[in-house]
């Protein structure tokens, strides 16, 4: 054996052994943020006890709160209306998202840069505001679309408190996450095979479902699932809509039973597990789906995608970004103004509307007169970056690990980097408290038990959002860089990181938004000094006071919208290129 | 004929007087002996977990601090049920931040009382022994129930708790917050079976309700003519009233259940003294007087310093249900409640 092997053979020994380590490493990070936690939950679903109160030492085992929660009616009902709810609201997304995101990226519509925010724009606006807002302008009795319906002498009513209503306000605000799927799949896809089809004489309908939906799919399928589970774990907007019109479902009910005196945890650890296992039979078979074919569409050569001449249709598609930001983001943002300076909400004609007198900047004055509103933006500003930060490194190593590496263990850390999507906010909340408050050292109290609780949650969107840029390098541009003598560090800094840029920045936004909206884990884990503006806004509103809701929910959206636009800008002069959110989300 | 008073003898009236604003007040509350305050001020704050709106909390907070502005509170408010958890959950790993503790539900505190130092305000013997579970425990709020409409809806508006069961008010004009949401609404259930009839559920569950899972969305959807009538406590409603809201109060005469939240300092409270002060202040005299006419609620001091508008006591029946029947009966009624009411637990 010459020495030169020799050499070859320990260098690549050494390899194996840092590959080793690095994916012990991972799994060690995720043992703690994600299985010992849903062990927590497992284990509090299993005894009906608290570890932490009662000791670890206590497993008296048994399946009663299963039984118990399988047996009820009133859970058949719950989980019935949550699927018919999910179901509906993710196929109006997926029409939403896919004709948006087919709009941006292979048209010519005019604007494309206004219709890419706006299919961005729901994302702000956290769940419990939008159904704040839509309950303001479309409950049967009062709601303001309905007074103006009156006024013209239409009989016909609008009724966001029913199944059809929850359906459609899903579907409008979820429709972002399928938008970002495969808005990004269609720009990194090569044109050639579409162009093939229009060559042979297809249909631009006919090209869009032979050749470029179905190219696409693992980016259709992985923004529906997502948006699916995301819509089954919402608390705010069936709460907001759904009570009135007595729908329950799994998530009211489970806030209904961790809100109980005393609280039924266990009996809510055990509904949270059947959420877990719809949740993951959708994960099994999206993974069934996708690992059957080869979506690599992002190549060496190099090209440049030709637009879709619409010709007057243009303007349809354009009219329909429209109408939709109006729906979304116009209407309802002018209920919140609306409610937050209007004194009382009670408008029972197009006149009481109008009438200036009724109108005063009291909610606002109350607002600001409170020390905590200053405080929880603070410190949610600080959570939100530190998650978005630390979270998007993780979520990196992770994805490249699972889609770029045959390292041992990359399965088992696909899986526990999946588990956290199954499980609600409400529920999830408290495991952490219970895995986390007993660790030596001060993190209880911090704003890093929240950050942490926010990487582990969401790891799995940010993951999935990373792993569909990932799976579409292809591998040959890897190869070319390890032939030229750079290692693996250097080829993921040189070729991997800047392609896969728009998803790693847009996973990051994703992370930061997210981690301020999110209110179900916030809640045990938030402390007097580290309060957060989600927090502070159920207050609001549980505190039955639609005026501050509304204003408190205003300065959120607005605070969100200038982060991400600062966001937006910095990410562009480093770049020098387009990496907006549009554009990468 | 108009009496004259000299320039001297206004300037030494006008001198008292400021003196006694200045010291009245504090001179004849008892907030607790002056090393108290002066250990209070040392430790600069307090932590106060509570199950009260924050809105109202924050409130009193304010007042507190323009007594006593060197205490700096530092409040956690959470859901009961959440707060019970939390507080649980803490004090079994040892890091139970809270110094003071205040539940709305007794029963839930009174389990939790080993956590609970010894503690009783200057004015104890002030406060009525039947609302009281424990030594340990004090009632910092009590609400009670009354019933509100909304003055553009209501042409007729009932006058009884009985009204409430009348088919005028049919298909769901009138709101109700479910019984098992928690301790008040429990005590308003026990209330209509004991006073006004075992048919009295039946009896108004006919009538078509609209259910709310709590006081706070529904008084909202009150305001707005989401419902016409609602029985709610009146603290909920009352500032809104204050503020201009459409909506009209009063107490029925068949009775006002009464529901006292449980206040507590912890056995581990990092700052016990200023603990002290805060809790001494909020059952004081004056602190009741201003929860009562600035938020709306009564109080548990046997003389009450002042009563909300439309109370008279001549009048209102005030009902505090029997403590050992509110825990044994409760579980078995509240289910009778939700079939009756079809609420789906």
């Amino acid at each position: 054996m010459t020495g030169a092997r020799r050499e070859t053979r320990r260098g690549r020994s050494a390899g194996m052994l840092i590959g080793r380590l690095w994916s012990a490493a991972l799994f060690l990070v995720l043992a703690f943020l994600v299985a010992y936690p849903v062990a927590m939950l497992l284990l509090g679903a299993l005894t009906n006890t608290n570890p932490v109160v009662d000791g670890f030492g206590v497993f008296n085992l048994s399946l009663d709160n299963f039984v118990t929660v399988l047996a009820n009616p009133n859970v058949h009902l719950a989980l019935i209306n949550s699927l018919i709810a999910c179901a509906g609201g993710t196929a109006l997304a997926v029409v939403i998202g896919l004709t948006f995101s087919w709009v941006v990226v292979r048209t010519n519509t005019p604007g494309k840069r206004f219709i890419a925010a706006a299919s961005m724009l729901p994302l702000f606006v956290p769940p419990l505001v939008a159904a704040v807002a839509w309950s303001i302008l479309a409950s049967p009795r009062t709601g303001l679309l309905n007074v103006l319906l009156g006024a013209m002498g239409i009989e016909w009513r609008f009724n966001v408190y029913s199944m059809g209503g929850l359906i459609c306000i899903f579907g409008i605000y979820y429709a972002p996450y399928v938008y970002m799927f495969t808005a990004s799949a269609l720009r990194n896809m090569d044109p050639s095979l579409e162009e093939a089809a229009e060559v042979t004489g297809a249909t631009v309908l006919r090209t869009m479902f032979t050749v470029t939906f179905p190219l696409i799919a693992p980016a259709i399928i992985s923004g529906m699932l997502l948006s699916f589970i995301v819509m089954l774990g919402i608390y705010g907007i069936p709460a907001v809509l759904g009570t009135p019109g007595d729908i329950p479902v799994l998530t009211t009910y489970i806030f209904k039973l961790t809100n109980w005196s005393p609280p039924l945890y266990s009996t809510a650890a055990s509904v949270a597990i059947i959420l877990m296992v719809v949740t993951g039979f959708l994960v099994w078979l999206q993974y069934k789906v996708t690992s059957r074919r080869s979506y690599t569409t992002v190549a060496g050569k190099a090209f440049r995608p030709a637009l879709l001449n619409l010709g007057v249709w243009r303007y349809v598609t354009l009219g329909l970004a429209v109408v939709y930001l109006f729906v979304v983001v116009v209407l309802p943002t002018l209920a919140l103004i609306i409610a937050a300076f209007r004194k009382f909400l009670s408008i029972r004609t197009v006149a009481s509307l109008i009438d200036d007198r009724q109108y005063s900047l009291i909610h606002f004055e109350r607002l600001f007169a409170n020390p905590l509103v200053g405080r929880s933006i603070v410190n949610t500003m600080e959570v939100g970056l530190v998650t978005a930060l630390v979270g998007g490194v993780l979520a990196f190593s992770i994805g490249y690990t699972i889609n770029r590496t045959s390292l041992p263990g990359r399965r088992s850390i696909d899986i526990l980097s999946t588990l956290p999507v199954a499980i609600p906010g409400l529920v999830v909340g408290v495991a952490y408290l219970w895995a986390w408050i007993g660790l030596p050292g001060g993190l209880y109290g911090t704003i890093w038990i929240l950050a942490l609780a926010f990487i582990a949650r969401f790891m799995p969107d940010t993951v999935k959002a990373l792993s569909t840029s990932l799976m579409q390098i292809h591998r040959e541009l890897e190869e070319a860089s390890w032939i030229c003598g750079k290692g693996v560090l250097g080829t993921i800094r040189s070729i991997v990181l800047p392609l896969a840029r728009p998803g790693v920045i847009a996973a990051m936004t994703l992370l930061f938004v997210l981690a301020i909206r999110e209110l179900g884990s916030s809640l045990f884990l938030y402390t007097s000094n580290t309060m957060v503006m989600a927090v502070l806004l159920l207050d609001y509103y549980e505190g039955g006071n639609v005026g501050i809701t509304a204003a408190f929910s205003l300065l959120q959206m607005l605070l969100l919208a200038v982060v991400i636009g600062i966001a937006n800008l910095l990410s562009r002069g480093a770049r020098g290129t387009e990496t907006s959110m549009g554009r990468a989300g | 004929m108009p009496v004259m008073v000299s320039k001297r003898r206004f300037g030494a009236i006008m001198a008292g007087a400021v003196l006694a604003v200045a010291a009245g007040p504090a001179a004849a509350q008892n907030f607790g002996p002056p090393e108290l305050i002066e250990a209070a001020k040392k430790e600069g704050k307090v932590i106060y977990y509570t199950a009260d709106f924050a809105e109202v909390e924050q409130e009193i907070i304010k007042e507190f601090n323009k007594r006593f502005p060197f205490v700096k509170v530092e409040m956690v408010r959470a859901p009961g049920g959440q707060l019970i958890t939390r507080i649980k959950t803490e004090a079994a790993a040892g890091k139970l931040a809270a110094d003071v503790i205040c539940h709305s539900d007794r029963g839930l505190i009174l389990a939790m009382q080993d956590l609970l130092a010894d503690y009783a305000p200057p004015n104890a013997a002030d406060y009525r022994e039947d609302v009281q579970v424990s030594p340990k425990i004090w009632p910092r709020q009590t609400l009670g129930w009354s019933i509100a409409y909304n003055t553009d809806l209501v042409k007729n508006p009932p006058k009884s708790w009985m009204d409430l069961t009348k088919p005028e008010y049919n298909n769901k004009q009138i709101g109700q917050v479910v019984g098992p949401s928690g301790g008040t609404t429990w005590t308003r259930t026990m209330f209509e079976r004991q006073v006004l009839g075992d048919d009295y559920w039946k009896k108004q569950a006919a009538v078509g309700v609209a259910l709310y899972p709590s006081g706070a969305p529904l008084s909202d959807s009150l305001v707005r003519g989401e419902v016409s009538i609602a029985p709610l406590l009146y603290n909920v409603i009352f500032t809104k009233k204050k503020d201009g809201a459409p909506v009209e109060i009063f107490f029925p005469p068949e009775g006002v259940p009464m529901n006292m939240y449980g206040a507590g300092i912890t056995k581990t409270a990092a700052n016990p003294n200023a603990a002290k002060l805060f809790l001494n202040w909020a059952l004081s005299p004056e602190a009741q007087a201003f929860m009562i006419k600035e938020l709306g609620y009564l109080t548990a001091l046997k003389t009450p310093p002042a009563y909300p508008p439309g109370f008279d006591p001549a009048k209102v029946k005030v009902w505090v249900p029997n403590f050992e029947q509110y825990e044994k009966l409760r579980e078995g009624w509240l289910e009778e409640w939700n079939k009756t009411y079809n609420y789906r637990q």
